[in-house]
């Protein structure tokens, strides 16, 4: 589904990924740990194009997507992307919130997008709150309602930027469990997570990263209890 | 001194009373308040373009080609800016009133021009600041969903700009109710015209020019306290 070919990425001087190569496939829950500054976020960011790559190449479904000519909107818009800090738009309702995109892009007309978002929201259990605004809501609900205002989008792969970090520790679970679910229908999901329990009860492949490199990759059962590298095993020892 | 005091009856009598001369007041007032307002909508339009724009150059992916279109028109929005807020806006009305616009007779009218082009500069730097001050993460959830930067721009960005702009907005109508006092120079007809030309018909200048001191002040302590209850109303969606 994704190809990703000799990528790199530097800030300045500073080389965040180091030209990485890699192949995400269709139904595949790749979990992507590694200590803050490792470059995962930095990868996920690349994959659409928030990020530019210095150099290399990104193939998604057959189109180059850092190619010079490729309309990057139309990619975005098969690609959701759920973020730490929600970046839900205070100036609107949550219904609003989730039939933007929708409506603007074309994808659908208004009524049948109000209908995807009560459907959207009823399966996140906040059917209630269609009409508030995003400060009315606490952390996890506001996650939830990125999660969904994504999938409105009927994207074909979600990509999960630490998206419990910001969260208290009690609302972390609520969110998980909301994305649990989307694994278990078949979504194509990246996430950078410090959830270590979820990485291992759902993703299907794990990536640690440090230093911009892919140390080490696996099952993720198998990583976190017969770690190869030196640098896996400290960081594990620490998290787990 | 104490003799003026003692006349001061008569003096008022002949300035604002005797053939009925405050019907000229307030003719004089409602050109004042049409020169504000025309030139601050056409401020706000021109400025909005040009902020936009500049916006748009500063925010170009890094590494792509940039946009040669868009670098013209960054350069000549710098220029326009940097030109009008480097020049005094009475020798920028002197030049649009004999040099750029020599056969035009409606001095308002040239009034509206010279106090619009100027104001466009100062507000386009409000607008600047209030489009940079909204957290990036708001433009990079709109880009992630797919939609286009100026539908981004249009509809999270700067409706969320405005609100962090409206002080520095109100404060710009002020600057500019005051200076439409300038078009005078030109021969406008507003209120500083009629002051003065009933202060020379009647030999002193004291009562009218005090009396429309007064007006600008009580239009601007009004215009404040109205500013003010606006923003309580704007800032209520934040309280949860």
């Amino acid at each position: 589904m994704i190809d990703v070919k000799n990528l790199s990425k530097s800030f300045g001087k500073h080389l965040v990924l180091d030209n990485i190569s890699e192949h995400i496939s269709q139904g595949e829950k790749l979990v992507i740990i590694g200590p803050s500054g490792s470059g995962k976020s930095t990868f996920l960011r690349c994959l659409n194009l928030l990020e530019e790559p210095t150099s290399g190449t990104i193939t998604f479904d057959g189109t180059v997507i850092t190619g010079p000519k490729t309309d990057i909107n139309q990619v975005r818009r098969q690609m959701g992307m759920v973020f730490q800090h929600f970046n839900l738009f205070p100036n609107m309702t949550i219904r609003r919130n989730i039939t933007l995109a929708p409506v603007q892009t074309g994808l659908m007309k208004q009524a049948e997008a109000d209908g995807a978002a009560t459907a959207l929201l009823r399966r996140v259990g906040l059917e209630e709150k269609a009409d508030a605004y995003p400060a009315q809501l606490s952390g996890g609900q506001k996650q939830r309602i990125a999660i969904v205002r994504a999938l409105a989008m009927k994207p074909r792969l979600m990509l999960f930027d630490e998206p419990t970090s910001a969260l208290d520790p009690e609302m972390v679970g609520e969110v998980l469990e909301v994305m649990k679910e989307l694994a278990n229908e078949g979504m194509t999901m990246v996430v950078v997570t410090h959830e270590m329990g979820f990485a291992r009860e759902v993703g299907t492949r794990l990536f640690f990263m440090d230093g911009g490199k892919i140390l080490e990759q696996g099952a993720p059962a198998e990583v976190f209890s017969a770690p190869r590298h030196q640098r896996t095993q400290d960081f594990l020892s620490k998290v787990l | 001194m104490l003799q003026s005091l003692m006349d001061l009856g008569p003096r008022l009598q002949r300035a604002f009373i005797e053939g009925d001369r405050w019907k000229l007041y307030l003719q004089g007032l409602g050109v004042t308040l049409q020169l504000t307002v025309v030139a601050l909508i056409f401020g706000v339009l021109l400025g909005l373009v040009v902020a936009v724009i500049r916006t748009a150059h500063d925010q170009q992916r890094l590494g792509r080609r940039k946009n040669p279109l868009l670098g013209v028109m960054n350069i000549l929005c710098q220029l326009y800016t940097t030109v009008i807020r480097g020049t005094p806006m009475l020798v920028q009305l002197f030049i649009w009133t004999f040099v750029i616009l020599p056969a035009e007779r409606n001095k308002v009218l040239v009034g509206f021009i010279g106090l619009g082009v100027n104001s466009g500069a100062y507000v386009a730097e409000i607008i600047r600041g209030g489009l940079m001050s909204v957290d990036i993460g708001q433009t990079e959830a709109g880009r992630s969903l797919g939609l286009n930067y100026f539908d981004t721009m249009r509809f999270i960005v700067i409706p969320q700009a405005f609100k962090n702009i409206l002080p520095s907005l109100g404060n710009e109508f002020i600057t500019l109710f005051k200076d439409t006092s300038l078009v005078q120079a030109i021969g406008g007809m507003e209120l500083l015209y009629y002051a003065y030309t009933i202060g020379g018909r009647t030999f002193d200048y004291m009562p009218p020019l005090l009396g429309i001191a007064l007006v600008y002040l009580v239009v601007v302590v009004v215009f404040t306290w109205l500013q003010g209850k606006l923003e309580r109303r704007l800032r209520e969606s934040d309280r949860r």
